[in-house]
């Protein structure tokens, strides 16, 4: 007896705790549909003046785009902890959400009124869904050094109609990641490490010659290369290209020039080139075999999913920010993106990253406060953090020298500088029309012709462009 | 001779069948479940790897290092060559060649290198089997494992009283009472696990964050002490299991209705809360999306599933890390497991019955 | 004589009544105390985020302008009715039910039934063996599985390698994707295994030993013993599986992505609601998908519970 009474009065004091806990706000019925709240920035402000003594919380999201990794998180919350110290007004408090998982996190609390006040660092990927949401900074950046900026870059972040929407925080061009001592084992010379330049034999440096090397860098586990009669691929152990974690739109950017799949108008198209573009991806993955397709990609082979970190990769394309991951090949360097004709043009695919602050923010002076110390005093420790190459001129030098104590074998930073002179425009990651449903379908594509031999890949472009069509039309 | 053996036999083979018919039991048991763990054993197998060997074509299942012979500061991995007498040679490989490669020989490495002809693909190496250990306490330190445990352990402990308490005593109420529209109320009671969660998610969130209880641990507590469908339907099953009889002569004795909850039900269905017990503390032990909604602010609250999520993340990619966190993250729940399954057990033991 | 005594009757039988209906009252009134925490917890948490998805199906709700709701009548369930990857959605869930539950119900019970043998030496290491993999958080598990599966470098195609079979891609073939997924859900069996146990645990030891007297082996045993008693737990698994295998994507999802991969082979409904609901933002189709499954689900639920009478055998029957 004595024990069920002692459960029935825990029991009693829970639901009284609740009980009390409900009571100050006793409706939470009406208040739970999603109707419209009252206006907090109103109730906000009196309160805040009345007592200085309380701070200014200003919450920031990390995840969107990179710096939610185990890796990144302890620094940054070293640059919190030292801007918190210098405060008395604000209160920054982070909250870091895993990639995969952090769009949805982010939707709910933007759907349930309570969302945080900054985002970032995340590229034009990441916000292409939030669009709109997003404050114009420009009333509030007065006394910034605009000169530390390029004017390029700034204008990339001012949209019509919606202003000013970021700081040039990071940029992270591309280029062609090797593997040297791949291209030593095959007596090959390294790849060119400055635009215009050709490759050794004299050959200029096109897609057509990094293929070239790419069959004789694909090799099977008998020590056959892939231009080999007896090369079997089915057994392969090390492969000669791989465009390392980007979409379709990336893949086709990345070495055959900048398009997009939606004209002005937003008609679903595709150029010539990008139909060239995936043609060669599906027959270089199904037919030539010196790229990876699905299965070999998620093999233990291609460590699971870091094809060029596990060494048997021999270039990949891919991002400044891929010095995240490169733990486990010790000679590794750049080489300059191949130009995709003859004229000796090229495209060098470019990330930018930034910090944004949602408009429904409480305190846009204080967020715009914390957003100016992360782009510019925090800016140098970020940038270490996520491996991304200074927005700010005034920041460059030291961001080398700090990725030079990284990685010791002597990398050559310049071929990222040098590769900023030819951006995609229009960008890889640019909006679409619907673009979760058109992400999706572009995304399935990519699944199609990575992991399915004996596709019709013109076909298949064709059933693209009319299913974008009709993804497009739904919203026109 | 015959005559003599045969008072013995039956007795010999009545002791040893079941000592066989156990062994063969055993023994078939024991390869089912190496067949039905194997994908653990891949998982531990690469928890404990270096991250070179993982996409190593030539390294065995096994983890294990490369022999290596140091020679002017740089290590270099032993390859077994093969000699003309059909011997190998154990050589280091100072340079690689698609068709030639340059070795030194260990032995004597002042005979200078080697050219030998031929590829190095097609020779194995000198393996020894060598767990990488570090790889756990990298994920202990890096997951910043005593608080993560401690945290889980308090929310998982605190909503596993709260359910039992709460689900025992509503399945009771479900299996024992006659109250009118019990049906209707045992449906509304199941419904609540049928609507997906995905669209309750923000009016929830809402409606915490009214009572202010995001950054807080109460949303993951509290609602686990007014039952939960999935083990107030499960006990409700168990105690339909239990013969009315007796909690009928107990009434008759004049004992009140919370008298044979405690003296009748429970005593019968102690296999029972305990597995109620052990299925929520695996649920809040793994609950990720919760947590995470209503813990993102608040690191210093988080518990493992989130520490683990992260070392998930899709550009991560390292394996090893990955499976070697998730296995410091099973530790605790398998040690609580067998300790807890010593109640099941017990009725096995103690009646000696094979049921 | 005659209406003394009818009139006996009566007066006795109103007072059996009157005490019968207090009685039944009193047991009502105990039952509803008993059922109080979880009804006071359904409206504390339930209730409310339940009606508003309900009312989200009504609307335009898009989870990133909640501004801008907007009364959409039934539009929604019409765009439901005539959406062509709602019925994919459906097909593709059924089909993997049809496939997953059978097995997701009987391996349970054969496990259980191996770990009870009575000359199993060993059970407590071997059940906690058992159970392990359901502890596994998902994501580690469906890596786990990418690598075991993998066409290449995974075990089980060097397994079927070793004795002379070419393995399958497993993961990114329609073929051999819904093997795949069963294999990884025979992994999340550790509940019920563990429930079915406790349940044989309960059963009375009185009727084994009868049993034993009149001569009944041990296939004749679990045959007419156990399995009838444990019927309540196979009820149960059965009505969540059933519930479970409706909503499930989860394992795909983190598997082969969010566009239903291979094909269109796993584009679970769950799937398309998840993503309407949260990759599309679009909250009042989600929930419009999610009702629709409730209803379904519920009517489900009811035909298996109206089922339990001819099956399922509680001793504790009500009269």
């Amino acid at each position: 007896m004595k024990k069920s009474l002692l459960i029935l009065i825990s029991l009693l004091v829970i639901a009284s705790m609740l009980m009390a806990a409900c009571a100050p706000k006793a409706e939470p019925v009406e208040e739970a549909a999603p109707a419209e709240e009252a206006e907090p920035v109103e109730e906000a402000e009196p309160v805040e003046e009345a007592e200085p003594a309380e701070k200014v919380k200003i919450r920031w999201f990390v995840g969107l785009g990179t710096g939610a990794n185990p890796e990144h998180i302890p620094g940054q919350e070293e640059v919190i902890a030292r801007f918190n110290e210098s405060q008395d007004k604000i209160e920054l408090v982070v909250e870091f959400v895993e990639n995969s998982q952090a769009p949805d996190q982010l939707k709910t609390q933007i759907a349930a009124g309570d969302p945080p006040d900054i985002i970032g660092p995340v590229g034009q990927s990441g916000t292409n869904e939030f669009s709109g949401l997003f404050l114009d900074l420009e009333p509030y950046l007065g006394e910034l050094d605009w000169d530390d900026f390029d004017a390029d870059s700034i204008d990339a972040y001012r949209l019509e109609g919606e202003g000013l929407l970021g700081l040039p925080f990071a940029v992270f061009p591309s280029m062609i990641y090797y593997n040297a001592d791949l291209f030593d084992e095959a007596g090959l010379a390294y790849p060119p490490q400055t635009y215009g330049e050709a490759y050794a034999d004299g050959d200029p440096w096109t897609v057509d010659k990094m293929e070239e090397l790419a069959m004789l860098l694909t090799v099977d586990a008998n020590g056959n290369d892939a231009t080999s009669e007896d090369f079997d691929p089915d057994n392969i152990v090390q492969f000669g290209y791989h465009s390392q974690w980007t979409d379709p739109r990336g893949q086709a950017a990345a070495l055959f020039g900048a398009d997009n799949v939606v004209d002005a108008d937003g008609n679903a198209v595709l150029s010539e080139r990008w139909r060239t573009a995936f043609t060669w991806y599906y027959e270089g993955m199904h037919e030539k075999s010196f790229m990876p397709n699905t299965t070999y990609q998620e093999s233990d082979l291609l460590a699971a999913g870091n094809p060029f970190d596990s060494g048997n990769i021999a270039m990949a394309h891919c991002h400044l920010w891929y010095t995240c991951c490169l733990g486990n090949v010790p000679n590794w360097d750049m080489a300059v993106v191949p130009s995709y004709n003859d004229a000796g043009d090229v495209t060098v695919k470019l990330h930018a990253d930034t910090f944004r602050i949602f408009a429904s923010t409480e305190h846009p002076e204080e967020a715009v406060e914390v957003l100016t110390y992360l782009t510019g005093e925090a800016a140098g420790d970020l940038l270490q953090i996520y491996g991304g190459m200074p927005g700010r001129k005034s920041l460059q030098d030291a961001f080398f020298v700090g990725m030079d104590e990284t990685f010791t074998q002597g990398v050559n930073w310049d071929v990222g500088i040098q590769g900023l002179a030819y951006p995609d425009v229009p960008n890889h990651e640019s909006n679409l029309p619907n673009y979760a449903k058109a992400y999706d379908r572009i995304g399935a594509f990519q699944t199609l012709y990575e992991s399915t031999p004996d596709l019709d890949i013109n076909a298949e472009l064709d059933q693209l462009v009319s299913d974008l069509q009709a993804i497009f039309d739904e919203v026109k | 001779m015959t005559v003599g053996t045969k008072p013995t036999s039956p007795t010999l083979s009545k002791r040893l069948r079941p000592i066989i018919a156990g062994a063969s039991l055993t023994l078939f048991t024991l390869l089912f479940l190496m067949t039905y763990l194997s994908p653990f054993g891949y998982m531990t197998v690469t928890a404990i790897k270096d991250r070179s060997m993982i996409a190593d074509p030539d390294a065995p299942i096994l983890p294990s290092r490369e022999a290596t012979f140091t020679y002017d500061g740089q290590e270099m991995a032993i390859y077994l060559v093969p000699t003309e007498d059909g011997d190998f040679n154990e050589w280091a490989m100072l340079k690689k060649g698609r068709e030639e490669s340059t070795f030194i020989d260990p032995n004597n490495p002042e005979a200078g290198p080697i050219e030998w002809v031929g590829r190095w693909r097609t020779l194995d190496r000198v393996w020894s089997i060598s767990p990488v250990w570090e790889n756990f306490s990298e994920a202990w330190t890096g997951l910043n494992m005593t608080r993560l445990l401690r945290n889980t352990i308090v929310i998982a402990v605190a909503g596993s009283i709260g359910t039992l308490i709460s689900c025992t005593v509503v399945a009771y109420g479900f299996s024992r009472f006659r109250i009118p529209g019990k049906n209707l109320l045992f449906m509304a009671l199941i419904s609540t696990i049928i609507l997906p969660e995905f669209v309750t998610i923000v009016p929830t969130y809402v409606v915490f964050e009214r009572i202010g209880w995001i950054g807080t641990w109460l949303p993951l507590i509290v609602p686990h002490f007014f039952a939960n469908a999935y083990n107030v339907f499960l006990l409700r099953q168990f105690f339909m299991t239990i013969p009315r009889e007796l909690d009928e002569a107990a009434m008759i004795d004049g004992a009140s209705p919370i008298r044979v909850l405690f003296s009748v039900i429970l005593p019968q269905s102690i296999p029972a809360l305990v597995a109620v017990g052990m299925f929520h503390f695996m649920f809040a032990w793994n609950d990720f999306f919760a947590p995470l909604l209503y813990l993102s602010t608040e690191r210093e609250l988080q518990p493992i599933s989130i520490g683990i999520q992260l070392y998930n993340a899709r550009f991560f990619a390292q394996p090893h890390m990955i499976q070697a966190s998730s296995l410091l993250g099973l530790l605790v729940p398998v040690i609580i497991f067998f300790l807890a399954q010593r109640v099941f057990m017990q009725g096995i033991v103690f009646t000696g019955v094979e049921k | 004589m005659s209406t003394m005594f009818s009139e006996f009757t009566l007066k006795n039988l109103k007072f059996t009544r009157e005490k019968l209906s207090k009685l039944a009252r009193r047991e009502a009134n105990w039952g509803l105390v008993f059922l109080s925490p979880w009804i006071i917890g359904f409206f504390l948490w339930k209730f409310l985020p339940m009606v508003a998805s309900l009312v989200f199906s009504l609307t335009s709700f898009n989870l990133l302008h909640r501004e801008d709701i907007q009364w959409a009548g039934l539009e929604n369930y019409q765009h439901f009715f005539s959406d062509p990857l709602v019925g994919v959605a459906v097909k593709v869930s059924l089909t993997f039910a049809l496939i997953a539950l059978p097995i997701g119900i009987i391996q349970p019970i054969l496990m259980a039934a191996l770990l009870n043998q009575k000359n199993l030496k060993m059970k407590r290491i071997l059940i906690t063996l058992f159970y392990m993999p359901k502890i596994v958080p998902l994501v580690s598990a469906v890596y786990i599985w990418q690598g075991v599966l993998n066409a290449r470098t995974g075990w089980v195609n060097i397994a079927l390698e070793s004795i002379g079979i070419p393995g399958p891609d497993w993961i990114n073939t329609v073929t051999w994707i819904y093997p795949a997924l069963v294999m990884i859900g025979l992994w999340g069996v550790g509940d019920m295994l563990l429930y079915t146990l406790a349940t044989i645990q309960g059963i009375p030891t009185e009727l084994y030993e009868a049993a034993r007297v009149d001569g009944a082996g041990s296939f004749a045993t679990f045959r007419h013993i156990t399995i009838p008693m444990i019927t309540p737990i196979i009820f149960y698994n059965m009505v969540l599986s059933s519930i479970g295998i409706l909503m499930y994507f989860l394992v795909p999802f983190v598997l082969k992505g969010p566009n239903g991969d291979p094909g269109n082979a796993t584009w679970f409904y769950g799937m398309y609601l998840y993503k309407e609901a949260f990759a599309y933002s679009d909250m009042g189709m989600g929930a419009t998908m999610a009702w629709m499954l409730f209803l379904f689900a519920i009517l489900v639920t009811v035909i298996l519970f109206s089922t339990q009478k001819y099956w399922v055998y509680y001793a504790a029957e009500e009269a």
